[in-house]
């Protein structure tokens, strides 16, 4: 117990002395909320410049560039057709809407008006976004002209307890990630020790290996701990994200998260030489844990040729397990599948850890 | 061996036959030796000799392929843990964590033993005071040496093994940590000692052997290892080009010799006829002024090295 509370000391210590390890411990999280913060805040402001070339003395168009000009996300910019075409081209414009001069008398003549959009197929989500919007809105004119009655009506409702926003969507994830970083660097830690010799220096003493292990997994738990913390502190005081789960829920998830990638870290490293062999290791799984993983932006966005992969990294899982608990999400998977995917890889990786490591 | 033999001269290490192959490599082939209770004991040989690899079998850190080895009168391989409670262990690299202070890194491996002495006993003893609160990293190479000596002298260890502790030191580095080592031999630790300097071994060393290709070649008290042999002295020169071995070996008085390159060493027993030929060949070759370095010396332990191996002890 003695040797156990040195060395964890010890590394404390050491943690605080290391600069780099201290800003990839906090500073990069806190940074990495700000700029999701901040980016994502802004969001909701996002509007798309639309070209509209109309007949000014049709009391149709008129009727059409009212509605138009009614859509928060249309910037509405009149005007004559080459110009606007031009402007689309450079890329000025999303899209331009073309309303025939002769539209009055077509309507008179009952017969169907053809109302032209251009855009940009390679600016995709433009297009996907726009495109539906301008049907709807000619929809409405159409019933509008035809004054037929509304017949059926969507009304949304969010199943939601609250409106999650994309803050709240991304804060858990952020805490997703840096226990991962921080389980899976743990490992670095042990192989740069091993290959300075260090290791060995420890195993001259009557120090048991084990003793040595569960001070390390220790320290990066309390790490993992002040962490959480300072996430969820800022999350909630600078962008007002409220942590409205179970705290002991997810503490508990916190170390068994930390606990996970730390045991995928050990058993990733086992048979690594030198940190500078094991560093592309770790980067190799963890970067598409990062991406793929859902923690960021929600999975359905992902191909289903990725639904297997995306099926199996327990990134996916301590991810929506946080969410769950910090923000009250809706369920990917139900919470104990959650627990139960994440307690397997620890298990497995644990093994497989303990059977393949390397001391010298 | 007596109950009273026990008690004059304990055995506290005992190698029998002890091999340790890496691949093809015979690291260790067939070493047999003991060590007494109190003795600075030397393993002194060329890189890759296979000291190392010795002494980390001693310490437990490694495992022969075959042989006994008894540490403390107990099997290192059934009770490392108890054995690692009494020795004192320094490795070769200085394998020192490097943002906690001396001071840190002493109390944390004291902490691994059940007893330990003092901090401040053994910062004194190895002239630490006053870097104890000096980050590792900032240390220079000889005040880490120190440390790692230290560090393997915290539990009072019964055996200290110290693994080419002077290596890559300045040679006031070297000294100081050879007036430490030489303070521990006068308190009657048993140290046992590898190292490729024979300066080192033939000051610290009660008894050494010398080992190479894996196996001890000779082994005795360093002045007994000379005097068996060497009765003479060496004159030792550089000529270039160097006169022939079957030349050298007519001049009056010489008994051995070795050449290596342009470097000429004549064992004597007899200086200054030996001494005159050698001017006079000089002379007769014309190259007096290409002779440089000529001097006379008691043989070392390095000759012991050359004579048995036919090879320096650092190439």
């Amino acid at each position: 117990m003695k040797a156990f509370n040195k060395l964890l000391i010890s590394d404390l210590k050491q943690f605080l002395r290391d600069k780099t390890a201290l800003f990839f411990t906090f500073a990069f999280p806190i940074l990495f909320i700000f700029i999701f913060g901040w980016v994502f805040s802004g969001a909701g402001n996002i509007s798309y410049e639309i070209g509209l070339v109309k007949n000014n003395s049709s009391v149709t168009s008129e009727g059409i560039s009212q509605i138009l000009h009614q859509i928060p996300i249309f910037e509405i910019n009149e005007g004559e057709k080459t110009d606007k075409l031009t402007e689309l081209e450079e890329g000025n414009l999303r899209a331009v809407i073309v309303i025939p001069d002769d539209i009055d008398s077509i309507i008179g003549a009952s017969q169907p008006v053809e109302i032209k959009v251009y855009y940009d197929p390679a600016q995709t989500t433009s297009a996907q976004i726009i495109l539906p919007v301008l049907k709807q809105a000619i929809d409405e004119v159409n019933r509008q002209i035809t004054q037929q009655p509304l017949l059926l009506q969507l009304s949304e409702e969010s199943i939601q307890a609250h409106d999650l926003r994309d803050i709240d969507y991304l804060v858990p994830g952020i805490l997703a990630m840096s226990i991962l970083f921080l389980g899976l660097f743990g490992s670095i830690v042990l192989v740069e020790r091993r290959e300075k010799k260090i290791l060995k220096r420890f195993g001259a003493t009557p120090l048991n290996r084990s003793t040595m292990v569960f001070s390390q997994i220790t320290y990066r738990m309390i790490l993992a701990l002040i962490q959480t913390l300072i996430i969820i502190g800022i999350a909630s005081l600078v962008f007002n994200v409220q942590m409205v789960g179970n705290w002991l829920l997810l503490l508990g998830l916190v170390l068994l998260g930390t606990l996970t990638f730390i045991s995928i870290g050990y058993f990733a490293v086992a048979r690594a030489k030198t940190t500078e062999g094991a560093m592309p290791i770790i980067q190799i799984i963890q970067f598409p844990m990062l991406f793929l993983s859902g923690i960021f932006f929600p999975v359905d966005f992902m191909p289903d040729f990725m639904r297997p992969i995306i099926a199996i990294i327990p990134l996916t899982y301590l991810g929506d397990a946080f969410r769950q608990v910090m923000v009250d999400a809706t369920p990917l998977y139900p919470l104990s599948l959650d627990i139960a995917i994440l307690v397997a890889w620890l298990v497995i990786c644990m093994v497989l850890a303990v059977k393949l490591f390397r001391w010298e | 061996m007596t109950k009273i033999e026990k008690e004059i001269h304990p055995i506290v290490i005992k190698i029998e036959h002890l091999v340790k192959s890496y691949g093809v490599i015979k690291a260790v082939n067939d070493i047999s030796f003991q060590v007494m209770q109190g003795e600075a004991f030397g393993m002194l040989g060329p890189n890759g000799a296979g000291k190392t690899t010795t002494a980390e079998i001693i310490e437990g850190l490694r495992q022969a392929d075959s042989g006994r080895v008894s540490v403390l009168g107990l099997d290192i391989a059934r009770v490392p843990a108890k054995i690692k409670q009494r020795i004192g262990i320094q490795l070769q690299a200085p394998s020192l964590l490097p943002l906690v202070t001396v001071q840190e890194i002493l109390q944390l491996f004291a902490s691994f033993y059940k007893q330990s002495i003092p901090i401040d006993d053994i910062l004194e003893l190895l002239a630490l005071k006053e870097s104890r609160k000096i980050l590792v990293k900032n240390l220079s190479g000889g005040q880490q040496q120190r440390l790692s000596v230290a560090m393997a002298l915290i539990n009072n260890p019964d055996i200290a093994f110290l693994d080419e502790p002077t290596t890559g030191l300045d040679p006031q580095a070297r000294r100081s940590l050879w007036s430490v080592i030489e303070d521990m031999r006068k308190k009657g630790k048993t140290i046992f000692l590898t190292t490729h300097y024979m300066e080192e071994a033939e000051r610290l060393c009660d008894r050494v052997a010398i080992i190479d290709h894996g196996q001890i070649i000779a082994m005795d008290s360093p002045k007994e290892l000379i005097s068996t042999h060497f009765k003479e002295s060496a004159i030792q020169f550089e000529l270039e080009p160097a006169p022939p071995e079957v030349v050298l070996q007519t001049f009056p008085g010489a008994t051995q010799v070795m050449v290596s390159s342009s470097e000429v060493i004549v064992y004597s027993n007899n200086i200054p006829t030996t001494m005159s030929a050698i001017l006079k060949y000089a002379e007769k070759v014309n190259l007096t002024d290409k002779l440089k370095d000529l001097y006379v010396r008691e043989a070392t332990l390095e000759d012991v090295f050359l004579k048995l191996t036919g090879r320096k002890i650092r190439e």
